[in-house]
């Protein structure tokens, strides 16, 4: 009997570390076959093994479960069977069990069971830590994965730039107030997937999904300053960051449940879709310490724990999605089908809103809402639309002609109510000074967005001969945009409307039997409506008399943002592929983008470019090497106004001052595989890349013609240091056969990142704003050595 | 010009109904085409088509066409040959492959788009993306499935790997989670009818609605996500307050121009002690506008709280 030694069927090198050395145990490496029913019988495979890392990092583990410096277990098992494998059984039953990454945080176990034809049972569980730093520092104390955060009573007073007590000269017992925090999101995700056959026509399936997320991630927060109830000067500094833990501890349920009916002509499915999302929490809670000081107005050293600010801000809140759902496809004749499908989905957010008193530095409790609120919660509702037709027609050979409808629609209904609240962004007040409190008020009124969008789409692919396609697209595309009974009726959108028209056109050719070549061309024009430009569209309606900066959401007259303006749209495209022999394949393809906005102020056009090229040469079974290359530019350049404000006032030219943002991405890797070595017991991967991705901003500022770009009291202009990233990997793995059934795998595996982000800056100790607490971040680099060497038994 | 031939054979025919008929029918070709193929022909009884018991379980020549000229002359070509590239016998043209597979496949919730869609008008072959004979078939798992997309889709290959991504490359995410390869009513074969849908699959928490609301998030999370991947995290467009000002020029501190004074004083500011700014450095805007998604504080209009 031949022995035949089969071809693995993964790019294991291109995984990451955990997939790649897990794929031993999930795919048919093992697979040794020695005649037929060894083929058409399942390879069961059972791995165990240690994996060591050399650093802690929660960038290399960001989704790895690699993230601590250290030994791991690597354990997994792919195991089938059932009778339905036989074909003397009359019996289509199946079953699976598999799990992997069992010694990690990334792990996963799986199994199905089923009659195959007439039902089946997927269970599934996976999980992943998703960790975001290990350098962050707080002196809040609290639960970190708790919504409620205090200083030390002794933490004392921050509230100057410089000095003592300021952010950037803490004192001795503030800085040994700091501790690291480990911040990460855990992901546990449990499913249960049914499916039965009642007849050929008719089957169910139902689909449940439990998705448990717990810990924390960071985000930033603005703290209230002192506010005037009457109980005098409360101090306090309006604004004062702190970057906190916000809680995640939500659970999200998708359920869908559908009844598929199949007939001769066509099909149908109704279903329905159910996504419950529940935040345990409705609001994150502070101290803040820029916030704090005594009533009396002059003291700067208030220490004690009425000496903060409690400040409050609101959480995701929970909210239900109910979906139904009817798709189906009909035959009218074999070259003419009909397909299409309806939806209406009605989602509700009712969360309790987050508390609206705060405590002040005085110990004294305020409300931050003038007059109360008009609802304890929002009484949210959003109902979306859903319908789409095609119809296909193949009647003419070589032509396919394809006509089609979309319509989507969010409509919110919820209701639109005044909220009057003390602004944040109010006077602050530092002791020592004799400013006014924060007795200013925002006057707001929500503006629930509503938006549909209409789509036709026609679609004409033929076939000019045997080696040659051509395919003509042409789209329209219309949009619309309102709010639903907006207490006061004031326009809630900068453009109400907006229709486009796009037209692609490409072209396919088999130059020659190994050669094949490809190139296309868009054109899309926007034509938007911006007649509310210079109403009091925007952000939020305010009750307050529309004039000065509450024109044009505030942004200056000619400026719009480019989602919704007029805009030209070009897409070129072109790639080649050539097999040059049986053994080698090459492929160079290219894109190029430009979109042109037609707007005086705001982004005035953006071009993107890329290029890949790929080569594999496979020199032999199970021996290859393959390299590409990628090339990824894109540029954005905007013109802003530095001054103008109001809908008469029209920015000068002598003050637009404008930003270039650009990308640059550029990657190279190469792999090899090498099979069959030693008598066909050993193989050899290889895998080395290395990617370098910057991010530039630049600014000009041609009016501030007086105040230079090196100007180190404003740096306004010029350019920003490119924040980069550049990924070395290098990774080897051997897999020798040790027995007919066994297997061992050693990998080595070598990845350095090289980070510079100016991100990171403006949170060191020392170097932070004025109203800045800092958090001692720091850039994500990391040079990691991993050792892995694992037992792959397969049966 | 090209001279390539094309093996243009009618339709073949539906699966048979019975699993003895089935196996019957595989020997004729099992005969020749055994364990010694240097491809796992025999390994597709592994797979779901190779479970016999099931009686919709197709035979070799349900998908290959009866073949008997084939079957009389291993030098002609079977009815219907699968693949892109030329091995003994030229494929036949991608209408003719993927007719054999909707054959069974086309009438069902996850393909009822296909026709007309993106990936058959660019005559994307089944066999493009599926092994139909292979024991372990790599789109349908979720650890190789991006491998088999990349073949094409080369600018996402490079996007998954930045700095800031999906846990794609690492397994836990598939293409699939988002696209339906098959066609689908949404844009960009997304699985849902809009961007947004697709996102709130597993970003629930954003769905809201939210009492502030911030527009174009109630219209297209990619408005300021790239969500294959990016330079700057988690997954945004550029970095704040730059990426801010593509949208906002009015609101306090977005009329000003930037530049070097986001790097701070390490980046060589100084002067007055309000420098640098918590409007420029760091989280930049977010540092106090940070409920970018939308807010259900009364007091968080602004997206401050």
């Amino acid at each position: 009997m031949k022995i035949r030694h089969e071809k693995m069927n993964v790019k294991i090198l291109s995984l990451a570390v955990r997939s790649a050395l897990m794929a031993a145990v999930a795919l048919p490496l093992g697979a040794y076959a020695d005649d037929a029913a060894d083929l058409k019988r399942p390879t069961n495979t059972i791995e165990a093994g240690s994996l060591y890392s050399s650093q802690n990092s929660a960038r290399f583990g960001q989704y790895n479960g690699l993230n601590d410096e250290g030994f791991y277990g690597l354990g997994g098992f792919d195991v089938r069977g059932g009778e339905g494998y036989d074909d003397s059984k009359d019996s289509a039953l199946r079953w699976k069990l598999g799990g992997s990454n069992l010694g990690t945080t990334s792990r996963a176990l799986d199994g199905s069971l089923g009659e195959q034809g007439q039902w089946k049972i997927n269970l599934g569980y996976d999980e992943l830590q998703h960790n975001i730093t290990n350098s962050f520092q707080t002196p809040q104390q609290g639960d970190p994965d708790g919504n409620n955060f205090t200083l030390p009573a002794n933490f004392g007073t921050i509230n100057s730039a410089t000095g003592q007590g300021g952010t950037r000269s803490l004192t001795p017992a503030q800085s040994s107030a700091f501790q690291t925090e480990q911040e990460y999101v855990n992901r546990k995700n449990g499913s249960v997937s049914t499916s039965y056959t009642f007849s050929p026509q008719l089957s169910a399936q139902f689909d449940y999904n439990h998705l448990d997320q717990s810990g924390a991630k960071l985000i930033g927060t603005g703290s209230q300053g002192g506010i005037n109830v009457g109980r005098g000067n409360i101090l306090g500094k309006a604004e004062g960051n702190n970057i906190l833990m916000n809680p995640t501890s939500y659970t999200t349920d998708n359920v869908n449940a559908a009844l598929n009916w199949t007939g001769e002509k066509g099909h149908i499915t109704g279903g329905y879709y159910g996504s419950l999302f529940h935040d345990d929490y409705n609001s994150l809670s502070w101290q803040s310490a820029m916030a704090n000081g005594a009533a009396s107005g002059t003291s700067n050293g208030c220490v004690g724990a009425n000496c903060y600010v409690n400040n409050t801000m609101s959480t995701a809140p929970s909210n239900t999605m109910h979906q139904a759902n009817l798709t189906g496809g009909y035959n009218f004749s074999s070259n003419t089908k009909v397909a299409g499908g309806f939806s209406y989905g009605y989602n509700e957010q009712n969360a309790s809103y987050a508390p609206t008193n705060i405590l002040q530095a005085n110990g004294t409790s305020a409300n931050m809402m003038m007059g109360g609120l008009p609802a304890s919660s929002l009484n949210g509702v959003v109902e979306t639309t859903h319908g789409d037709l095609k119809l296909t027609n193949q009647s003419i050979d070589d032509l396919t002609l394809s006509a089609g409808f979309k319509f989507n629609q969010r409509d919110n209904s919820t209701p639109s109510n005044a909220y009057n609240y003390y602004n944040l962004a109010a006077s602050s007040l530092k002791p020592g000074t004799s400013a006014a409190p924060n007795t200013a008020l925002y006057q707001g009124v929500n503006t629930p967005y509503s938006n549909s969008k209409t789509q036709y789409e026609a679609v004409a692919a033929y076939r000019l001969s045997k080696a040659q396609n051509i395919n003509l697209t042409y789209d329209h595309e219309s949009v619309k945009r309102w709010c639903n009974g907006v207490l006061g009726g004031a326009q809630c959108v900068a453009s109400p409307a907006s229709e486009e028209d796009k037209i692609s056109l490409t072209y396919r050719l088999k130059v020659i039997e190994a050669v094949n070549f490809n190139a296309g061309y868009t054109y899309a024009n926007r034509r938007a409506d911006t007649s509310n430009f210079l109403a009091n569209a925007g952000n939020y309606a305010s009750q307050a008399a529309v004039s000065g900066s509450a024109f044009n959401a505030g942004n200056f007259l000619g400026y719009a943002a480019y989602p919704y303006v007029n805009r030209d749209q070009n897409l070129g495209k072109a790639g080649i592929n050539w097999q040059a022999t049986e053994k080698l394949d090459l492929g160079v393809n290219g894109r190029y983008t430009y979109d042109n906005y037609d707007a005086t102020l705001g982004v005035q056009n953006a071009h993107s470019a890329g290029v890949n090229v790929d080569a594999t040469y496979s020199y032999a079974e199970n021996s290859s090497v393959s390299a590409y290359w990628n090339w990824q530019n894109g540029q954005r350049n905007l013109s802003n106004g530095a001054s103008g404000n109001g809908a008469s006032q029209t920015v000068a030219a002598t003050n637009i001052w404008n930003n270039q943002l650009e990308d640059n991405s550029n990657s190279v890797g190469l792999t090899t595989r090498r099979g069959g070595l030693l008598n066909g017991n050993l193989e050899l991967i290889g895998d080395l890349s290395y990617a370098l991705d910057t991010s530039s901003y630049s600014t000009q500022v041609p009016y501030a013609t007086t105040v230079p770009c090196g100007n180190t009291t404003q740096l306004t202009c010029g350019n920003v240091s490119p924040i980069s990233n550049e990924l070395i990997s290098l990774k080897f793995t051997g897999n020798y056969k040790v027995h007919k059934n066994g297997k061992l795998s050693l990998t080595y595996m070598y990845q350095k990142l090289n980070s510079n982000d100016y991100f990171y800056n403006g949170q060191q100790f020392g170097y932070t704003p004025n109203s800045l607490m800092p958090t001692g971040l720091q850039p994500q680099s990391y040079t990691v050595n991993v050792v892995g060497l694992s037992y792959n038994y397969s049966f | 010009m090209s001279v390539y031939a094309e093996n243009t054979a009618a339709p073949v025919k539906a699966p048979t109904a019975k699993p003895s008929d089935s196996l019957d029918k595989d020997s004729a070709c099992t005969k020749c085409h055994d364990e010694n193929e240097s491809k796992p022909i025999l390994a597709i009884a592994q797979t779901a088509h190779g479970n016999k018991a099931d009686s919709r379980s197709p035979s070799c020549q349900s998908c290959h066409g009866e073949s008997e000229k084939h079957l009389s002359s291993k030098n002609v070509a079977p009815d219907v040959i699968f693949g892109a590239k030329k091995g003994v016998f030229t494929p036949n043209g991608v209408k003719d492959q993927n007719t054999a597979c909707l054959t069974c496949h086309e009438k069902d919730q996850k393909r009822t788009h296909w026709q007309g869609g993106a990936h058959q008008v660019a005559d994307v072959a089944c066999t493009s993306c599926h092994e139909t004979h292979a024991a372990h078939d790599k789109v349908r798992d979720k650890r190789t499935q991006p491998d088999v997309c990349f073949t094409c889709h080369k600018d996402q290959r490079a996007q998954v790997r930045k700095f800031s991504h999906h846990p794609i490359a690492e397994g836990k995410v598939a293409c699939s989670d988002c696209h339906n390869p098959h066609g689908s009513a949404g844009p960009k074969l997304l699985v849902k009818n809009t961007v947004t849908e697709t996102c709130y699959t597993c970003h629930a928490e954003k769905r809201g609605p939210y009492l502030w609301e911030h527009q174009p998030v109630t219209e297209d999370c990619t408005t300021c996500h790239t969500p294959h991947g990016s330079n700057i995290t988690p997954l945004l467009k550029s970095r704040p307050p730059f990426m801010c000002d593509e949208c906002h020029d009015g609101p306090h501190a977005s009329k000003n121009p930037v530049a070097g004074a986001a790097e701070g004083i390490q980046g060589g500011l100084t002067g007055n002690p309000a420098n640098p700014s918590s409007s420029y450095t760091g989280r930049a805007c977010t540092n106090c506008h940070s409920m970018v998604h939308g807010s259900n504080d009364p007091a968080g209009a602004l997206l401050q709280r």
